[in-house]
């Protein structure tokens, strides 16, 4: 077949061949052009101004995904950054772990070089039988947010000395057996394929090294296995375990008896078990989203709408981080597709002044970026006139540095919020709503700005962003120790923004010197202190002035991204686009193609006239709308005497009329439908229910029941 | 993406659903039978349904056109690393080859039909390996460092095609194959194991994918794993409309597989290879089974007395060679009588015995 298909290869006009209709593959055509080339031509000014149009676009284009590659590959290695950190200690944790029981099955004695040659293994009391294993608790039933996990877990063992096999529950499928997962494991060390794989191949490859160490075998997915090919390959393994000094780590997605439930008695019998237990995902949610959108490891930054459905996705979705870091990626292509400008993040992200890049590598297009940034929205507001060269690079400028105070204050509110359990990616989407903030400054214009310490919920906006309420709520109660801690870390976070900073500093030497004032009386007050009924009123001041502080923060530094002339270039606020990438969900959109497809086709001849069917309707439609008046089956008989109905009577409305007016057009029209001949009727009838059972929405007629289908989706 | 808006939906859905059920069984089945619809002869539907003129042509092709808009977009994704999915109703295979061969010419292009059942991805793999191969020396030939002959693919175990196909990619240079793959959840492809292969195909470095959907739940093939880290979906709704011609060509149409003119037709087929004797040996079953609708079926010794009478056998042996040859193509079954005795009956209704009858006498 496949010389076949590769015969009937080059030929562009290969669409419309019923012949390659029938192959199982074919080869549309082959890589027929120079690469792309991602330079410009010198010959730039001989093109004419259509064709100068479309090279810049094509250029712009290569720029877009070449920076798209740049800034997402910087976001992954961050995420991978934040991931490992996390799981360092545990990674460490399990290194000495197996170091150590490598060195105990060692102590039990090293087989000489003729028994390690033999290709048996050697006859061993119970005890010496035993495997070392780990069982990785993750706390994650969904398992594809550990498989990074364990692939570092598998590259930090590697480094420390080990020979590292990671395996999957595909490998221990009841369909491959025992067979199966044995010819991968050898794959996995020996880097070749054998058909007739067996253990005492692994032994003598692992007696060939020179060097000891341990040979760790990573299944990822334990409960996923095959129970019974698992506790196979253990009771396998661990008849070789002095040959071969195996150390198995297993990850456990459920409960700590989860793996006694699973493997048979004889196996666990051969497990002598040590635990470790990951980190929750809710925490590493928290540290990649704390990564990825506050530090500025890339500029690229998201609308507060997609900012919310984003939020949304990871909570009521399916909440594993895999889902929500493709949805970010999304985004981002997103961006770089929609956004022409959107390749100078490359250069915003450099480390280097943008004025140089801009100057020296955008100097020839310096115009096609100028005439796109004046067609920016945020710009057409500005009334500033068209965007000049300095505009741009001052603006772009101040863009990072506003960006820089927001992602300041919300590290801030974040720090505030952590006592009362606020999540990150709530406070995230909160800050980032331009609405809020614009009647947060109009409210505070109207009214005094001395309230001091005056916070309500009900103030400007602030009924929306209930989590940032909690959080500067939670400063307000804040007993005197924990709001110096809050202070120092305010103090962290704004070290590079000096207003934020000499404030925090400013409050932090007034609660240095109440400190040391109230220290004195100390004596005098600390039994009224622990009674707390008169307590003394000045650590409610310094709460009064850090709720104001952080106020204050929220009014002047937190400034929406949105809100800003250019922010375009940086940020992605297309949330329809990313949804509709994202999520697709065909089960709905193809039943609601077939009930609306005029929509789609704009014919004039289908216009819903009320909730008649026509005869020039698409004929799957025809009868996926008459099926919706069926139960869960459908007569087929009657089913298509309904279709018939509708191509052979013209419709009742139009018959009435053409009994007393029955003008030469109405007739040609009836004719018409009557021409519809009996076969034809029963032709699109057949091809129709075929279409249907294409797209699933039915079941075909079963023997049992041979005069009716089954209909399998009820209702969007 | 509210809770309660969800919970309305589901509310909804599952309301749905029983009323359905409900009416499924509380109001009374229809008893019409599928044979009651005067059916035209098979061969005449099957030429009628090929020659059918779709409906709004125009439109269709309309819309098709309608999306070459967003062809540089799709282009763009797919650069980025991204696969392609298209959903919608109506058959994707024009857009999607149309799409392929005026956006994608500078990458190599494969086009998998995944409606039909003899797909075998193993062979797909192997192939998009050689594609990439040769693209690879076309280009590596500008630069003039030739690579000696190399062992074909089709020798080589599937990790290490699949080692192969996701090298290291050049920076600058992102030189991957297009894999079309129509209907990716076609009979022949639904397998688990077949989907992890293709996963694994479009999680390589030098494969990009691009696939149509059409049924409803293409999506429960995949697992989280499947869907996120290696086929790397894009959605895109695009309904076409367009009928579904070739997906459906091996399709068995709903009225000529059951209806009475098909088995009869299959049974005078049968008949007609058989020897005269034998046709009327089964003439004298069917002709009883007319004149006695009521009863379970002839008696084989009645039939053994008849047919010595008409002098079609000369003894029960070759009387029971040619009961053999019936109940063998299902002309002929046997069943209890009331009375405790076997009789044999002809497994049709008595319009089809009639048509049957005629066909041969003619």
């Amino acid at each position: 077949m496949a010389a076949s298909g590769s015969d009937t290869a080059d030929s562009s006009s290969s669409h419309d061949n019923t012949e390659n209709n029938l192959q199982p593959f074919f080869v549309l055509h082959r890589d027929c052009s120079s690469p792309l080339s991602s330079s410009r031509p010198k010959s730039r000014r001989k093109l004419n101004e259509e064709a100068l149009h479309e090279f810049d676009d094509h250029y712009l284009t290569n720029l877009r995904i070449s920076a798209f590659h740049s800034v997402w590959s910087n976001i992954e290695t961050t995420i991978k950054g934040v991931l490992r950190d996390i799981n360092l200690s545990i990674f460490n944790e399990v290194d000495s772990w197996v170091h150590q029981s490598f060195r105990a099955v060692r102590s039990c004695g090293e087989p000489g070089f003729a028994e390690a040659t033999h290709p048996y293994p050697i006859a061993l009391d119970a005890l010496s039988k035993q495997i070392f294993t780990g069982f990785v608790y993750t706390k994650n039933m969904e398992f594809v947010d550990d498989q990074l996990t364990f692939e570092e877990l598998g590259n930090h063992l590697k480094s420390s000395g080990c020979h590292v096999a990671n395996m999957s529950s595909l490998d221990f499928s009841a369909k491959n057996g025992i067979g199966g997962c044995l010819t991968r494991l050898l794959r996995k060390f020996l880097k070749v394929t054998l058909d007739d794989a067996d253990m005492s191949i692994l032994a003598s490859w692992y007696c060939g090294h020179m060097e000891c160490t341990p040979v760790v075998l990573i299944i990822e997915d334990m409960e996923r296995c095959c129970a019974s090919v698992l506790s196979n390959f253990i009771l396998m393994l661990s008849k070789w375990v002095v040959k071969i000094p195996v150390i198995l780590l297993m990850g456990v997605a459920t409960t700590f008896d989860a793996p006694g439930n699973m493997l048979s008695s004889n196996a666990l019998l051969c497990l002598r078990t040590c635990k470790f237990v990951l980190g929750s995902p809710t925490q590493r949610m928290d540290a990649i989203a704390e990564a990825v959108l506050l530090r500025p490891c890339s500029w690229f930054s998201v609308g507060h709408k997609v900012a919310l459905f984003m939020r949304d996705y990871f909570l009521k979705h399916d909440g594993t981080l895999t889902s929500f870091i493709r949805a970010l990626k999304i985004a981002c292509m997103e961006h770089f597709s929609s956004e022409a400008l959107s390749f100078l993040l490359k250069d915003i992200d450099a480390e280097d002044d943008f004025q140089e890049i801009w100057k020296e590598k955008h100097a020839f297009i310096q115009d096609m970026v100028l005439k796109y940034s004046s067609e920016l929205l945020s710009c057409r507001s500005d009334n500033v006139g068209a965007p000049t060269s300095e505009n741009l690079v001052q603006a772009i400028g101040e863009l990072k540095r506003l960006h820089q105070r927001w992602a300041t204050v919300v590290k801030c509110l974040q720090e505030a919020g952590k006592l009362q359990r606020v999540r990150l990616l709530d406070l995230y989407s909160e800050a980032l709503d331009p609405d809020v903030h614009r009647s947060m400054i109009s409210d505070n214009q109207g009214e005094s700005s001395s309230r001091n310490g005056s916070f309500s919920s009900q103030h400007g906006g602030f009924s929306k962003r209930t989590s940032t309420f909690k959080a500067v709520h939670k400063v307000r109660d804040l007993p005197s120790a924990a709001l110096s801690e809050l202070l120092n870390s305010w103090e962290r976070h704004a070290v590079d923004i000096c207003e934020i900073r000499d404030k925090v500093k400013e409050l932090q030497v007034l609660m240095n010197s109440e400190d040391t004032k109230s220290s004195g009386n100390d004596l005098v007050n600390v039994s009224m202190r622990s009674r707390g009924t008169d307590a003394p009123k000045d650590p409610k001041v310094l709460n009064k002035k850090a709720v104001a502080l952080i106020e204050w923060m929220l009014q002047d530094q937190m400034k929406p991204i949105e809100s800003f002339p250019f922010h375009e270039i940086l940020c992605f606020k297309t949330v329809e686009k990313l949804q509709t990438a994202l999520l697709g969900d065909p089960r709905k959109r193809i039943q609601a193609d077939l009930l609306g497809f005029q929509k789609y086709l704009h014919c004039n001849c289908c216009s819903t006239r009320g909730s008649r069917l026509l005869p020039s309707l698409h004929d799957t439609s025809i009868l996926y709308i008459l099926a919706q008046e069926h139960g869960d089956i459908i007569n087929v008989h009657d089913w298509f005497q309904s279709f018939k109905a509708i191509h052979v009577n013209p419709p009742t409305k139009s018959r009435s009329k053409s009994k007393h007016s029955s003008t030469p057009k109405k007739k040609k029209d009836i004719e018409h439908f009557n021409n519809h001949s009996e076969a034809a009727i029963q032709a699109r009838f057949c091809k129709a229910i075929s279409e249907l059972q294409v797209t699933g929405l039915l079941r075909m007629p079963t023997k049992r029941r041979p005069d009716f289908v089954q209909r399998v989706a009820f209702g969007l | 993406m509210e809770i309660n808006d969800v919970e309305d939906e589901d509310f909804g859905f599952s309301r749905n659903y029983f009323l359905a059920k409900e009416s499924g069984t509380s109001a009374k089945k229809s008893a019409h039978k599928l044979c009651d619809i005067d059916l035209v002869a098979e061969e005449e539907l099957r030429t009628t349904a090929f020659d059918l003129i779709p409906k709004h042509d125009k439109e269709v092709k309309a819309l098709i056109g309608s999306y070459r808009s967003v062809y540089q977009e799709w282009v763009f994704e797919l650069r980025c690393g991204f696969g392609l999915l298209m959903y919608g109703f109506g058959s994707k295979k024009t857009l999607i080859e149309d799409f392929a061969s005026t956006t994608l010419t500078e990458y190599s292009v494969l086009v998998v039909n995944g409606y039909l059942q003899s797909v075998n991805i193993k062979q797909v793999i192997v192939a998009v390996a050689e594609l990439l191969r040769d693209q690879i020396k076309g280009k590596r030939k500008t630069t003039g460092s030739l690579s000696k002959v190399e062992q074909p693919f089709s020798s080589k175990s599937i990790e290490d095609v699949f080692a192969f196909l996701d090298g290291s990619v050049e920076e600058e240079n992102d030189s991957f194959v297009c894999v079309v793959i129509h209907n990716i959840d076609g009979p022949g492809l639904r397998d688990s194991d077949n989907q992890q292969l293709l996963a694994r195909m479009a999680a390589c470095s030098h494969v990009q994918i691009v696939a149509s959907i059409d049924h409803v739940n293409a999506s429960l093939l995949w697992d989280k794993k499947m869907v996120h880290t290696q086929f790397n979906w894009c959605c895109h709704h695009v309904p076409t409309f367009a009928p579904y011609k070739v997906e459906t060509t091996f399709f068995p149409l709903i009225l000529a597989h059951s209806g009475s003119g098909q088995t009869a037709k299959t049974a005078a087929i049968v008949l007609q290879s058989l020897t005269p004797n034998a046709q009327s040996v089964f003439k004298v079953i069917a002709e009883y089974q007319l004149a006695h609708p009521d009863e379970e079926g002839m008696a084989a010794s009645d039939l053994y007395t008849i047919c010595r009478e008409r002098f079609l056998v000369s003894s029960q042996v070759t009387l029971n060679s040619h009961l053999t040859e019936f109940k063998d193509h299902e002309l002929v079954k046997t069943r209890k009588h009331s009375d405790g005795h076997d009789c044999l009956y002809v497994p049709l209704t008595s319009e089809a015995i009639q048509k049957l009858l005629m066909e041969i006498s003619q």
